[in-house]
């Protein structure tokens, strides 16, 4: 208490206080006189502490003066209460200098004829509760005695020094030594607190409290209920905390914190001061014991907490090691107070009520029975940083309607039957937030997107590619298709597979097996064979419709329509008309398979009117029309695809299917966006992040509305979707496969905080968080999501008992359930909790199901996987993020089995998703106290990479070298060898998209995701880029989009002596999203314009050019060596024409005077400028053709340009080497920033001074310590980029 | 009536939940469960029933039976 006093001195936290009411007669000099007394009596109250070279040291002073206010506040009224309980808040929050003043102070105020507020205020360091009821009662004796005039009775205290002297034989003591190794024993596992607020804090200098009464009756009855279960008021309150904590915070192990007054048998009975410990109390609560046993539980408890309560609660929080860490040991405190205040003042008599117990934690439970008759007084004061008034005060009603229940129930019945949530709150979350009944016409999946093709055939139902089909050519190809694979038995009851590549033909075909009745069952081509049988047993399909034979496993027997051997003219013989089917919205209209946690996969059937259902509320809620285009993108395999796929159609919208694989790349998508105009699209929330990452998302104006589901939607990523798309819509979606894609919605702000919600529920749906005995949670308390309504899916195929395990009843028949009875609910394994406002808030799994980059698994399925593999007796699957932000999915095994070769085991059985990213082989797996898997304690995995201390091949041509590095960056792994696979080597889908951006930034090479998965090795990649097709053109004009997008003024960067501006491209990449940069490049480059005939001319040309792009100042220019020299120029011909610069930097170039008279270069030299352009000095090139060879070689982009163009390269060099020493320059009006390579050079006269001349204002140099050549490369490049960043940030205000 | 030590036994055998027969008459009453509490109501009881005038600190100095007995006049 002192070290805490002492870190933060200014705190009134330890002041603890009460205020007691005299209502009689009362003498206040005779009252002082028994104050002065009894501070005489009581040592503690006399206790200065002072801080010493060895630590605190108290000292008790023969006297003190008697801190005593009183004040008649008759005259105002019957403000006069309020009036002393100002002057009582005001003196509590005063914090108390323990080396100066005495602890305590009191006040007494007059606040009626007959009615008295005493105030007394003592800290806590020298006395507790206990304490303060031996000092009332010692002081109404000493009053009593005055007042009748006689001699009060000899002082009945005993001196500090006994009870100091006491607390130094328990400390010396074998007890205290056994009472050690109880706690440790009894908490070695380190229980983690419970915390009713999901989180702990530092305590606050104040707190909040609410104050309850528990009425006489009803604390009778509480007595009452005690004495039948052999137990005290006192353990009954602290059983009923038990339950409502374990409910409250979904745990069975609750560790509660019991201040204990550590009086019996100590001479501390006769001692006011401090004495009181907090102990922890642990217990188990489940549901299915009844609040007899529980009580039972307590007494034991307590009895056994007794035993060892003199052990210190700091010393067992530092045996533990929690003082290191700052972890709480106790959850809630249960204070009970019992002390008796049954005393009069000389006849007149007193109510005491605490004004401050000490500093909260977190929360305490204050019980005070003052024996007055009144009943229990019951205070929830809450850590202010935790719990706002509103929180106390749910706590407190939930607690008190809990403690009602109790009394009235049979205490050996379950304490399931119990629930916390008031019944107001019942009602809220039962019945109001979840009223979405809606009449629905009994409809299909298909059969309004049949109505709607009759409605308008002629409009465009489905864009691919260059393939375009209106809705009469859709469905009537769907139409004859669906006739065809009626011949095979596909009907109403059967399931028919569906297993192609994003096409139009998946499309055509998905209408055709939903046209003939029967239920589609997607297969991703890209799955290994062996899952694919497995499904297809499973699900036993009459056919499979598939684009060739080869792509299924042929054992199955399944009959296959493989539309490429189709014959066209067999299919136009059939009638364009669907065939008739006795369909209703009861029948399954899709089968998809998950995850299984038991090692296989389950396939999930959903009914045609959960479907439609899902459909029609989403055209409610974000109607299409008819110009919407909504983007394909999503695999059939899952189920957002359903929506992509049909919702459109049924709309009269156009359906834009994106390529295969497209789904995974960035700029692929936004490419397509762009280009099909898309204005309505999908992703999964770490899809969107990187999507986001990419200049070109900012680009897709055209869209309109975005939707996320699929795993967490986190506040940071829609805070970037608003920043790069401002006006686009963006809804964060939920729901299981098992419950027709999405149950839930909720419309993202722009100025939104906090998690986003999954939200409301969607027509025909209700929500359900409830708790271990399957009660609801009021708002704000966690529990498990369960689903009920129209959406459900019928179940599992083939699993009824996993079906009856996963979509139950309601727990509760049992009367005096609030749910609904005879209810069908899914248990979605997923923590959530109600906002106050209605919606639902996602936190996490109960169990063992991940979502990984937006995609279901069950750990189970992996390790069983794993656990079938010969060789391994072990196996264990976690989810890591061992780098922040980087979700890996890592396996463990034990036995003698070769990791590597484990997973590639697994890639041959399961999805691409569902293989560990690493196989880690242990000796034997981490086990807590409790013997169940520390999974916290597994090795992170090191990747094995080849080029290790071993040494696999080194990497041969410099595009595998410049792959190896990029590859140990984006991996965060060393020694990479160029034939390493990235996947192998930890590699992520994500991780992906970051090393495509490397390589493009890097290289200047297009090179697609895709590409990454066919090719997955630097060996491979390398060999793909060399192979590229050379540069495009556009890449050389005159101005190159470096970043043509971005909100702030765009900066002007003009080309070196090469004429390329390629050399900008790290730079942009530097400077952010928001800032455009356009690079200027020579003219005739491409083509055969001439040359220019003076750097005047040129520069004027591109200031032309500029104008154009951007038709007034301020402008931004920056150049590099000959640039530098154009960048002035350009900047002078601005300012005559009126325009305004505020920015000129020049990167490490010299004006004219300075080359003067120097030896202009010859073709030689040239060729020097062009390696110095890749960054390279010449070592043995002789001529050109050596040039472009270490060009090649070194996998520059400029290997990539024709013969033609490096040839005018070479040409263009002198050029401007003759013109630099010909040019005159103007001057310009401002500063200028410089940037100097300043290692040393053989042209060592070089200085930015020399600029002063043609420069009105100043010139800031910044010298980097690099040659000319590698001014924009490395960490020079950093440097540099981060001075113009700040610059341009300045101008931009 | 006057109390006797096996009544003050029974008593508090009553009160903690347990056989007379596992108090002793030596022991320390807390290690069998004996908080402020039950003793009140014990002591609410005696005073009721047995007319005993000693105060809760007296007991709770020396929580033992063989020590209350001289204070609850059962010596």
């Amino acid at each position: 208490m002192w070290y805490a006093q002492a870190l933060d001195p200014l705190s009134p936290a330890q002041n603890t206080a009460e205020c007691l009411v005299l209502d009689g007669p009362l003498d206040p000099e005779a009252f002082a006189a028994a104050l002065r007394r009894v501070v005489g009596e009581a040592d503690a109250l006399r206790v200065r502490v002072q801080d010493t070279g060895e630590g605190p040291r108290q000292q008790v002073r023969g006297s003190v003066e008697l801190p005593l206010t009183v004040r008649d506040l008759r005259s105002a009224g019957e403000d006069a209460g309020q009036r002393a309980r100002e002057w009582m808040r005001a003196d509590l929050a005063t914090p108390c200098d323990l080396a100066a003043d005495p602890p305590f102070r009191h006040a007494l105020f007059r606040v009626g004829d007959r009615r008295w507020l005493w105030y007394q205020r003592v800290h806590h360091l020298v006395m507790d509760g206990f304490g303060h009821a031996l000092l009332v009662r010692r002081t109404a004796e000493v009053y009593s005695a005055l007042v009748d005039g006689k001699e009060p009775g000899p002082r009945t205290f005993r001196p500090l020094a006994d009870l100091v002297a006491e607390d130094a034989a328990y400390r010396a003591s074998d007890e205290r030594a056994r009472d050690r190794a109880h706690w440790r024993a009894a908490l070695a596992d380190r229980p983690e607190a419970p915390r009713l607020a999901g989180r702990g804090a530092l305590a606050a200098r104040t707190f909040h409290r609410r104050t309850a009464h528990l009425a006489p009756e009803a604390t009778e009855e509480l007595r009452a209920l005690a004495d039948r279960l052999r137990g005290t008021w006192p353990d009954l309150l602290i059983a009923a905390q038990a339950l409502y904590v374990s409910r409250a915070c979904g745990r069975d192990d609750v560790v509660l914190g019991l201040p204990m007054m550590g009086r019996m048998g100590s001479v501390a009975l006769r001692v006011p001061g401090m004495v009181m410990n907090v102990l922890p109390l642990r217990l188990t609560v489940r549901p299915q014991d009844s609040f007899a046993d529980l009580v039972r539980q307590v007494v034991l408890g307590v009895r056994e907490v007794r035993r060892h309560q003199r052990y210190r609660y700091e010393d067992i929080r530092r045996d533990l090691g929690l003082l290191g860490e700052s972890r709480g040991l106790v959850g809630p405190l249960v204070n009970i107070m019992p002390f008796d205040y049954a005393v009069d003042f000389a006849g007149t008599p007193v109510r005491a009520r605490n004004l401050s117990a000490g500093p909260v934690d977190d929360l305490t439970v204050n019980v005070y029975d003052r024996a007055d008759g009144r009943g229990l007084r019951i205070d929830h004061d809450g850590n202010p940083a935790l719990y706002g008034h509103a929180d106390l005060a749910a706590h407190q009603e939930r607690f008190l309607h809990l403690l009602d229940r109790l009394a009235r129930t049979d205490p050996q019945a379950p304490t399931a039957v119990h629930g916390i949530a008031t019944p107001a709150e019942e009602a809220l979350v039962v019945e109001e937030f979840n009223r979405t009944a809606r009449t629905l016409p009994p409809t299909t999946l298909i059969g309004p997107i049949e109505a709607q093709a009759a409605r308008t055939p002629r409009a465009t139902a489905l864009v691919y590619g260059s393939t375009t089909l209106s809705y009469a050519q859709l469905d009537v190809r769907a139409n004859r298709l669906a006739r065809h694979l009626r011949t095979l038995g596909a009907g109403v009851g059967t399931v028919v597979a569906v297993s192609l590549p994003r096409s139009a033909e998946l499309v055509v075909a998905l209408l055709a097996v939903l046209k003939t009745g029967a239920a589609y069952l997607p297969l991703d081509p890209d799955y290994p064979a062996a899952r694919l049988a497995l499904m297809l047993q499973d699900a036993a399909p009459v056919c499979a419709v598939t684009d060739h034979a080869e792509r299924l496993p042929q054992a199955c027997g399944t009959p296959l329509v493989a539309l490429g051997d189709l014959d066209e003219t067999t299919l136009s013989c059939y009638p364009p008309v669907p065939p008739e089917r006795p369909l209703t919205p009861a029948h399954p209209a899709y089968v998809i398979y998950t995850s299984g946690s038991t090692g296989r996969p389950k396939g999930v059937v959903v009914p045609h009117g959960a479907i439609d259902n899902r459909l029609r509320w989403m055209q409610h809620t974000y109607p299409l029309t008819h110009a919407d285009r909504v983007l394909q993108k999503t695999p059939s395999s899952f189920d957002v695809s359903v929506w992509e796929f049909f919702w459109p159609l049924r709309q009269g919208a156009t359906l834009v299917v994106a390529e295969p694989g497209g789904h995974r790349d960035p700029l692929r998508l936004a490419a397509v966006i762009r280009q099909q105009g898309v204005t309505v699209c999908h992703f999964v929330p770490s899809m969107l992040q990187a999507f986001l990452s990419v200049p070109d998302a900012a680009g897709c104006t055209g869209l309109s509305r975005v939707f996320c589901s699929g795993e967490a939607l986190h506040r940071e990523t829609a805070q970037a979707f608003f920043a790069a798309l401002p006006g686009v819509e963006l809804h964060n979606l939920y729901g299981p496969t098992e419950a027709a894609v999405d149950v839930s919605h909720h419309a993202c702000a722009p100025d939104g905080t906090g998690p986003v919600p999954i939200g409301r529920p969607v027509w025909n749906t209700r929500l359900h968080v409830l708790d271990a005995a399957g009660r609801p949670c009021p708002p704000g308390v966690a529990g498990e999501l369960y689903l009920a309504g129209a959406q459900l899916a019928d179940g599992y195929l083939n699993r009824p008992e996993l079906t009856a395990e996963r979509f139950v009843t309601t727990p509760g028949a049992q009367a005096e359930h609030p749910l609904p009875p005879e209810q069908r609910m899914y248990r979605t394994g997923d923590l959530a909790r109600w906002t106050d406002a209605g919606e639902v808030v996602y936190l996490g799994r109960t169990d063992d199901q991940v979502k990984l980059h937006g995609q279901r698994i069950e750990l189970g399925e992996v390790e069983a996987a794993l656990a079938a593999q010969t060789a391994v007796t072990g196996a264990c699957a976690v989810v890591r993020e061992d780098r922040p932000g980087e979700q890996r999915l890592v396996g463990y095994v034990s036995g003698d089995a070769d990791p590597a070769a484990l997973r590639t085991a697994l890639a041959t059985e399961l999805p691409a998703h569902m293989v560990p990213s690493a196989v880690v082989a242990v000796a034997e797996f981490p086990l807590g106290p409790s013997g169940k898997l520390d999974r916290g304690r597994l090795p992170a995995p090191v990747f094995a990479t080849s080029g290790g201390a071993d040494g696999g091949r080194r990497p041969a041509r410099p595009h595998e070298e410049l792959l190896t590095r990029l590859f140990c960056e984006v991996l965060g792994v060393r020694g990479v060898g160029p034939d390493d696979a990235f996947f192998d080597l930890g590699g992520t889908s994500l991780l992906a998209v970051r090393l495509v951006a490397r390589v493009r930034e890097t290289h200047g090479a297009e090179l697609t995701i895709g590409s990454l998965f066919e090719a997955p090795t630097p060996a491979a990649l390398a060999a793909r880029l060399e192979t590229a097709a050379p540069v495009s053109g556009d890449a050389l004009d005159v101005l190159l989009a470096l970043r043509p997008t971005g909100g702030r003024t765009p900066l002007f960067a003009i080309h070196p002596a090469g004429g390329l501006a390629w050399c900008y491209a790290g730079l942009t990449a530097r400077l952010g999203p928001e800032q455009p940069v356009w690079g200027v490049q020579a003219r005739g480059l491409a083509d055969d314009e001439p040359l220019p005939g003076s750097l005047l001319e040129e520069a004027a040309d591109y200031a032309a050019g500029i104008r154009a792009l951007q038709p007034h100042g301020p402008y931004r220019l920056l150049g590099w060596s000959v640039g530098g020299v154009l960048a002035h120029t350009v900047a002078v011909l601005l300012q005559e024409a009126g325009e305004r610069v505020d920015l000129l930097a020049l990167l490490d170039a010299f004006p004219a005077e300075q080359w003067r008279g120097r030896p202009a270069p010859e073709e030689g030299d040239a060729l020097t400028a062009v390696l110095r352009m890749a960054g390279f000095e010449r070592t043995s090139e002789h001529d050109r053709d050596d040039v472009l060879a270490t060009l090649r070689r070194a996998g520059s982009p400029l290997a990539g340009l024709t013969d033609r163009t490096l040839a005018r390269i070479v040409d263009v060099v002198p050029n401007h080497a003759r013109l630099m020493r010909e040019h005159r320059h103007g001057v310009f009006d401002g500063d200028v920033l410089f940037f100097t390579a300043a290692a040393p050079r053989a042209e060592s006269w070089l200085t930015h001074t020399a600029w002063q001349p043609h420069v009105t204002g100043t010139i800031a140099n910044l010298d980097l310590a690099c040659t000319h050549p590698r001014l924009l490369r490395d960490d020079h490049l950093d440097a540099v980029a981060a001075t113009l960043a700040s610059r341009l940030a300045r101008l931009d205000g | 009536m006057s109390l006797t030590p096996e009544q003050i036994r029974a008593d508090v055998a009553d009160a903690l939940g347990e056989d007379p027969a596992d108090i002793p008459l030596d022991g320390n009453l807390v290690d069998h469960g004996l908080d402020s509490v039950r003793l009140m109501s014990l002591l609410e009881r005696w005073r009721r029933d047995h007319e005993v005038r000693a105060d809760f600190a007296d007991l709770a100095e020396t929580p033992a039976i063989e020590a209350w007995a001289p204070l609850l006049g059962a010596a």
